[in-house]
């Protein structure tokens, strides 16, 4: 089977009552970006703590290459959270080696997978510094090099750039584009951004306020690599705002 | 409400055991007497008048301390917030002035004043200033800058920004400045009445100890002990009313 | 005229270490020159002096009081960290128990101590009681807020990674809460000396404490005054130490955190 992820009627209720996700179906196939964008409150972080396999649904399942993920499985699915979560006791090298760590992996291997990583991701050199020697883009940097160490098939974002400045966002969106273009990863990302969904995106999911349900999918036809340019065209405008009027009219 | 019940229900279980394992023998009923004959004996005590006399002796004590100390750590507290060079100068001293055993000054004032009243109000004295310093200092650096500027930009003088700014703003701060100097000037007076003084609750209370009056010495912690809870948490309380705008 | 150059204060580390030489060379020069009586301040020499004759016994009494301290720590250190992460961690446990730790603790802990004379006697027994306690409520306080500041997302992130139980405590919670439990050893410390300090001037036999209140009584200034010193040295050498291990080791936690004053009320 070529879908990476597999969703079929995923419905979810906090504490058993307040439902929180409704009838949830959908299927990434390999190798494709998928960004979920919806209005806050609607379960997106949710729905992807789910798919890691770090929450149970109520009802419904979620095949990850082919198999349920009933619990983390981080060879299989690597998670990358808002807040970058680095451990400050450790070097943003030992940060990366940890998931190694973790698995009893022999020193030199990790070392050396851990720098590859961290070359990259652009931060070469960077290895000895502690998490709060590092600015914000270059703490997620780690983040995302920490998620891929493991090499998983299946990546899955929680808002990585959010907590960063807007400039700094645009470059870290280009960055990881990059590095996935190196890669054949399946993507699922999540933002409030409608510029960064379209600019990373193969394809938009829409959810609609709580319960989260998708009202739409928007396949964005750009071409790749993506570059800054394309943002001014009238075909990325219109992308965007096609992805806004669905939000609003689920509102 | 629940909390409250469970809270309540680990006292009764507490008095209960205060009441039952001396009267039961599971513990010396010599060294812990009942609860009951504890609190009767507090009854008594309150109605003699060495007691009223030693507890009169005591908040006068307390009361002269801490009228000194407040306002003169205040003062300190206000000159060290505001002045960056004393400021550095000084806070790192303050941190192991807290570190030290202050008692052991005890004896400096009692060669200086005597055995009398002077020393336990001055040694109290000392002791608060510190933490009315300390305390008042924090207070004054928690007025938000932004607060200020915005002031400032409007055109505000001194004494607005003080009464209008920085009052308002410190005024729950100050409250619990107040309540936690209080609990230090409170033992700040009991140690000097432990320690060489033969007037004040402090004193009583060591005696009775000396003398193996277990009754009249429980009755005295329980006194004390629920004279400094109350004023506690009516500060306390004076101070939510007033931090209602605080996040 | 000239135009004066802006004059500069001496920097503040400068400035304090002025002032500890001009303190300690007040405490000689004053009563040498008789503006205080020696027996309010005898001079800093006649001080060391003695110290130095009576070696023997300060040691033995510091030995005695050392000893005390010891004990005190391990009871509200060890006592009070675990309470306080069991506290802290658990939100059922601090729901109920906080609000009431933070009343008891407006109650001034020295009414206990003739208590604990009457129970244990006049050596060190009492002592250790005082003041582990006196250093319990503190340090649990603090280690439950400490233990509050940490992440959640640090387990939500290593159990993303696969860790199991026993790896998120060990490899995630410990050294997550390593700076906290520094915390607390070092205010845990400073309170023990306090407490037993206190209760030795107090009612002893033996120990520091017991020195300087004996020798008052007979008024024999210098010899008050070398137990005021040791006790000085003691306290600050403890500070400085513990500052000093707590800052080599968490080296990592930035700056933001202020550090808190031991909260000492003798």
């Amino acid at each position: 089977m070529t879908e990476a992820i597999a969703v079929e009627g995923l419905s979810h209720n906090y504490g058993g009552t307040v439902p929180a996700l409704e009838d949830i179906s959908f299927s990434v196939p390999a190798g494709r970006f998928t960004v979920i964008v919806g209005p806050s409150g609607c379960g997106k972080t949710s729905l992807l703590m789910m798919l890691a396999g770090l929450r149970a649904q109520s009802q419904g399942s979620i095949h990850c290459l082919g198999k349920p993920i009933p619990e983390p499985d981080p060879q299989r699915v690597g998670v990358i959270f808002q807040e970058a979560s680095l451990y400050p006791w450790l070097t943003a090298l030992e940060n990366i080696e940890f998931p190694l760590s973790l698995r009893g992996t022999p020193k030199e291997d990790m070392r050396r997978r851990a720098e590859a990583m961290l070359h990259l991701v652009g931060l070469a050199g960077f290895g000895a510094r502690y998490p709060h020697e590092l600015s914000g883009g270059m703490k997620q940097r780690v983040a995302i090099a920490r998620g891929l160490v493991q090499d998983p098939p299946v990546l899955l974002m929680d808002e990585p750039f959010a907590a960063l400045d807007e400039q700094t966002r645009m470059t870290m969106g280009h960055e990881l584009l990059r590095i996935w273009s190196t890669t054949s990863k399946t993507v699922v990302f999540i933002t409030h951004s409608l510029t960064e969904a379209v600019y990373l995106a193969d394809e938009v999911l829409v959810m609609s306020a709580r319960p989260g349900r998708i009202i739409d999918r928007i396949p964005i036809d750009l071409p790749r690599p993506r570059n800054y340019e394309m943002m001014a065209t009238d075909v990325f405008g219109r992308l965007r705002d096609r992805i806004w009027r669905q939000i609003r009219k689920a509102d | 409400m629940k909390i409250l019940l469970v809270r309540l229900g680990l006292l009764a279980l507490v008095l209960a055991a205060w009441e039952l394992l001396p009267r039961h023998g599971i513990v010396n009923p010599l060294l812990l007497p009942p609860l009951s004959e504890v609190l009767a004996m507090l009854g008594e005590l309150l109605q003699r008048g060495q007691v009223r006399e030693a507890l009169g002796v005591s908040a006068f004590e307390v009361a002269l301390a801490f009228a000194i100390a407040v306002p003169l750590g205040a003062a300190l507290g206000v000159l060290i917030a505001e002045n960056d060079y004393l400021g550095d100068v000084f806070k790192p001293m303050l941190f192991i002035v807290f570190a030290i055993p202050k008692s052991i000054f005890l004896p400096l004032f009692i060669l200086a004043f005597g055995t009398g009243i002077q020393q336990k109000i001055a040694y109290a004295a000392f002791t608060t200033t510190f933490v009315v310093l300390m305390s008042a200092a924090a207070a004054v650096e928690s007025v938000k800058q932004d607060y200020l500027l915005v002031a400032r930009s409007y055109g505000a003088t001194r004494l607005q920004i003080l009464t209008r700014v920085y009052v308002p703003s410190m005024l729950p701060v100050l409250l619990e400045t107040l309540r936690i100097s209080m609990i230090f000037n409170f033992t700040g007076v009991l140690i000097a009445e432990m320690y060489a003084s033969r007037t004040g609750i402090g004193h009583l209370i060591a005696s009775w100890g000396e003398n193996f009056q277990m009754k009249q010495l429980f009755a005295g912690v329980i006194l004390l002990a629920a004279a400094a809870i109350l004023f506690n948490e009516a500060l306390r309380w004076m101070e939510a009313r007033v931090s209602a705008w605080r996040t | 005229m000239t135009r004066r150059t802006r004059r500069t204060l001496p920097s503040p580390v400068a400035m304090r270490r002025g002032i500890l030489v001009t303190l300690l060379a007040l405490w000689e020069l004053v009563p040498l020159t008789g503006l205080l009586p020696e027996l309010f301040l005898p001079s800093l020499s006649s001080t060391l002096k003695v110290l130095w004759q009576d070696g023997r016994i300060y040691g033995h009494a510091l030995a005695v009081t050392l000893y005390e301290v010891a004990m005190a720590m391990a009871i509200a250190c060890g006592g009070g960290i675990l309470a306080g992460a069991a506290v802290g961690g658990l939100a059922r446990l601090r729901v109920l128990l906080l609000p009431v730790v933070s009343s008891l603790y407006a109650v001034p802990i020295v009414i206990l101590y003739p208590v604990f004379t009457a129970w244990f006697g006049v050596g060190s027994e009492s002592k250790i009681a005082f003041a582990g306690i006196y250093a319990f409520f503190p340090v649990m306080l603090s280690t439950a807020a400490g233990i509050q500041t940490i992440d959640p997302q640090f387990l939500v992130a290593a159990r993303s990674m696969g860790a199991t139980l026993p790896q998120q405590i060990a490899r995630v919670i410990i050294p997550a809460s390593l700076p906290t439990v520094f915390a607390g050893l070092r205010l845990g410390g400073a309170l023990a000396i306090i407490g037993v300090v206190v209760s030795e001037m107090l009612t002893a036999a033996a120990g520091i404490g017991y020195l300087l209140t004996l020798n008052r009584t007979i008024l024999d200034s210098p010899r008050v005054f070398a137990a005021i010193l040791l006790i000085l040295l003691l306290s600050i050498a403890y500070y400085l130490v513990s500052r000093a291990i707590e800052r080599r080791f968490v080296v990592w936690q930035s700056a933001g955190k202020p550090l808190q004053p031991a909260q000492s009320t003798v």
